[in-house]
């Protein structure tokens, strides 16, 4: 039995606008989405922000209803069995929010953990075992409201697994950790994963969905565009190499001009504070440098690397260019 | 002229925008909760209980006084929640950025609350004498229009400085309800005055309300405006006082909160 | 519903209860209406009732105390779902196997007990300060009569949590439901004072029946049956809504999950 079946999912949101004149705006964060997800495996979903991650998680927690389509969870209908559901999953969307702020770290455990039915002698020795886990041993005492976001992401990890569910769904779990704390946090996952929990964890980093996940789901615009091994995702890109271009302001006009150079199979821009980088991808390497610099005519270019492309630019080929 | 035209202009603006902002004026169904119903529910409930104590001739008493008294819900809550809702909204730190001339941005976040105030404490006595028997027979109507007006000056004053006083702490709601209850007590709306205690009667004399409260119960006896005259003119004074102070706790804000950069904590 | 669900919801209820003391405990919101304002009018109706004498120190006690009850349900167990999600925790609390109506009940319990205390505060008040002596007539009848009330007003909150969630514009009468209770139900005064047309409306709301007991129990003079008959309205309240709560809050979750507001934007 698959641990987690998504067959065509779909969801809508309606909002209305307006106080005098109310319209409704409709907004499809799943278009139609299906996938398997078998038991004891470490499943990825990556995709830029607004993608529908967040939205395709919530629905198999239980915490949204489909518009339409169909989804289970340990054989459990999201929609109809939503309880027997709620028994053997843990889920994190994580965030400053979500604790208990006037509570110390412990007392937002011992709470959660009565609220997951949790026996209270089992959570005597879990719950030093979890705060230890997740390096927060001996600040378990102190009140919520004085952790940092780090602190706080961390403290909603231990909350996830005081149950020992055997499903896992972690919506982008390392954001707001710092890298030390996220490899720390990335190897509690391969921890987990060891102990054959099903994990589904949703990431806009390229890098942790590679390194982590046996098999990845791109997701864009509420669509899977490619669902694959993490080396299988590569192999899209294996033809291609990639040269790097450290530019200082390029007009949107000169980046379509780049983009449209036959040689050229897809153009992305990454910004960073005043530089920007141009990701080419193309065939032809190193030799389609000249032909770049001509058609980059008039602006100032910096660095110029050429390098094997990575998932991530896998990635970026396939949602098309936006990072 | 070009400024007093300028002023007038910021008084207006800030005002209405005010109002508007923390009170969903434009929905009918709170106004009529909070503006009508509540005012009426309040006169009800002490009318009731002030005649299970006293007997119910001394009706007029609890009705004169709790209408009044609704003066302070304008007052206390509307004009402090117009002070204090710009650092929950964080637009205060804009405000003082601007040349804007400062009293008038303050007086005016009041305006329209006395207005507001006013029109509450008609409707008190509206009710009082739709269903409590009220009688207005002997009543100077331009004095008690005129108490009314006082009265609810004054509670704005003391709304004003309290507004002032949210911006530095944090448990502004547990101030705001703690006095307009107090004011139940010690402005005389449900107690005479000559029955407390000595200590008491000296706070009842230190807040607004209670002069205006003993002139509205005096007009509608059958006093003339010369009688309450000295009352309206010590509830005024009262008024002017505590706009006087918050306006100085508010300008000192301004400065300690540029001095330490604190304008936007919570 | 099997036996070890209902004890580890029984668990659950008593696990949240303790949390929602030790958070509320704190806040200053809280205290004024549960302590603050209940004690106000206390010293506010002793005070005009003082000539009546002193037997009515224990009536006033008793109803000061009610009225701290039908603020606090009204203002906090009213918003204790919008509160949660304000927080960011609703989210979570939809998605453990404990049911969100036993989370909610829990919470409930723990604010009328919070309630409760400021009964025994205007009770020392009344005593110290005011030197009034007060005895509870029928001690151990008002005991049963608290514990009925306890349990008609949690379960009446119950209802109203999800009400206010599902329809945002009745919450906005949230001010205005508060002293006409205090009035309908003879909280403070008996309502033989009122126009007649208005016993019915006092008769369908569990407060007036939780009135009846406690004073009837605390001052004296209510007979055995009229007692007995205030218990058995309590006893049908409860009941009734505790069913509806249950198949409100189900409503809710459901609508909450296909409208995506179980967490703010």
């Amino acid at each position: 039995m698959n641990a987690i079946e998504v067959s065509h999912l779909r969801r809508v949101y309606r909002a209305t606008i307006g106080v005098l004149r109310r319209s409704i705006k409709e907004v499809v964060a799943v278009e139609d989405i299906s996938f398997e997800v078998g038991a004891g495996e470490l499943f990825g979903l990556l995709g830029p922000n607004g993608a529908g991650k967040t939205t395709m998680v919530k629905m198999l927690a239980t915490l949204l209803i489909p518009t339409s389509g169909a989804a289970s969870v340990m054989g459990h209908d999201v929609v109809e069995d939503a309880d027997a559901i709620r028994r053997c999953i843990g889920f994190i969307f994580g965030g400053e929010r979500g604790l208990y702020w006037r509570l110390s770290g412990i007392d937002n455990l011992r709470y959660f953990g009565s609220l997951y039915h949790v026996d209270p002698d089992v959570a005597k020795q879990r719950i030093p075992y979890l705060l230890e886990l997740v390096g927060l041993k001996d600040r378990g005492r102190e009140r919520v409201e004085g952790y940092s976001r780090g602190m706080k992401q961390r403290l909603h990890v231990a909350r996830t697994l005081l149950h020992d569910p055997e499903v896992l769904f972690l919506d982008e779990p390392t954001i707001g950790l710092d890298p030390v704390g996220a490899r720390e946090f990335r190897q509690v996952i391969r921890n987990l994963q060891s102990e054959h929990k099903t994990i589904l964890l949703t990431t806009h980093y390229m890098f942790e969905a590679d390194a982590l996940c046996q098999h990845v789901a791109v997701i864009n615009h509420g669509r899977i565009i490619a669902l694959d091994t993490p080396a299988g995702l590569k192999g899209h890109v294996r033809d291609l190499s990639v040269i790097e271009l450290e530019v200082f302001g390029v007009p949107p006009a000169v980046v379509d001009r780049v983009r449209a150079q036959s040689y050229v199979e897809s153009v992305a821009v990454e910004n960073r504070d005043q530089k920007q980088t141009l990701l080419v991808q193309s065939p032809r390497g190193s030799e389609a440098v000249p032909d770049l610099m001509a058609a980059l005519n008039g602006t100032r270019v910096g660095r110029v690397v050429v390098r094997e492309p990575t998932l991530e630019d896998a990635y970026v080929r396939l949602v098309g260019g936006e990072v | 002229m070009r400024t007093l035209v300028m002023n007038v202009r910021l008084f207006w603006q800030g005002t209405l925008l005010s109002y508007i902002a923390l009170f969903h004026w434009l929905r009918p169904v709170t106004y009529l909760a909070s503006k009508i119903v509540m005012p009426l529910s309040q006169v009800l409930f002490f009318t009731f209980l002030g005649t299970f104590a006293t007997g119910p001739s001394n009706a007029h008493f609890y009705v004169i006084g709790n209408a009044v008294q609704i003066a302070a819900v304008s007052g206390i809550y509307g004009v402090t929640m117009s002070i204090g809702g710009d650092r929950w909204n964080g637009t205060l730190p804009y405000l003082f950025g601007t040349p804007a001339n400062r009293l008038v941005m303050f007086v005016g976040r009041a305006f329209i609350h006395v207005i507001d105030g006013m029109l509450g404490v008609v409707i008190g006595f509206m009710w009082g004498v739709l269903l409590l028997g009220l009688d207005l027979s002997r009543t100077n109507f331009p004095a008690l229009g005129l108490t009314i007006l006082i009265t609810t000056f004054s509670t704005s004053g003391l709304g004003l400085l309290m507004g002032c006083l949210s911006l530095i702490t944090v448990n502004v709601m547990f101030i705001n309800n703690a006095v307009y209850f107090a004011l139940l007590i010690f402005s005389g709306a449900n107690v005479p005055i000559a029955t407390l205690p000595v200590w008491m009667r000296a706070i009842s004399e230190a807040l607004p309300l209670t002069r205006g409260i003993a002139s509205a119960r005096a007009i509608i006896a059958g006093a003339s405006l010369a009688e309450v005259a000295p009352l309206l003119a010590g509830e005024f004074l009262i008024g002017a006082v505590y706009v006087v102070l918050g306006y100085t706790l508010f300008r000192w804000f301004e400065v300690q909160a540029k001095r330490r950069g604190t304008l936007e904590t919570v | 519903m099997s036996l070890r669900l209902i004890r580890e919801s029984w668990r659950a209820m008593w696990a949240v209860a303790e949390m929602t003391l030790r958070q509320q405990v704190m806040d200053a919101f809280i205290l004024f209406t549960v302590l603050v304002q209940p004690l106000i009018i206390a010293i506010l109706a002793l005070w005009m009732l003082r000539d009546k004498g002193s037997e009515f120190a224990i009536f006033i006690v008793v109803g000061s105390g009610m009225t701290g009850l039908w603020s606090s349900l009204l203002f906090i167990s009213g918003n204790t779902i919008n509160l949660e999600r304000w927080f960011g925790t609703l989210e979570t609390l939809v998605g453990v196997p404990t049911p969100l109506a036993v989370i909610v009940f829990g919470k409930n319990l723990a604010n009328v007990f919070q309630s409760l205390t400021s009964m025994i505060v205007s009770y020392l008040l009344a005593a110290l300060l005011f030197g009034y002596t007060l005895r509870i007539e029928q001690p151990v009848l008002f005991g049963v009569s608290l514990l009925l009330t306890v349990v008609s007003f949690i379960s009446f909150g119950l209802i109203i949590a999800p009400i206010f969630v599902m329809n945002p514009s009745v919450q906005q009468w949230q001010n205005a439901m508060e002293f006409p209770v205090y009035i309908l139900c003879g909280f403070l005064f008996p309502i033989a004072l009122l126009p007649g047309w208005t016993t019915p409306l006092s008769v369908l709301l569990p407060p007036y029946w939780a009135a009846r007991a406690l004073h009837g129990t605390s001052s004296g003079g209510a007979k055995v049956e009229e007692i007995l008959l205030s218990w058995a309205m309590m006893i049908v309240f409860s009941a009734i809504y505790f069913f509806i709560a249950s198949q409100l809050f189900k409503k809710m979750v459901v609508k909450a999950r296909a409208d995506a507001t179980l967490d703010m934007e």
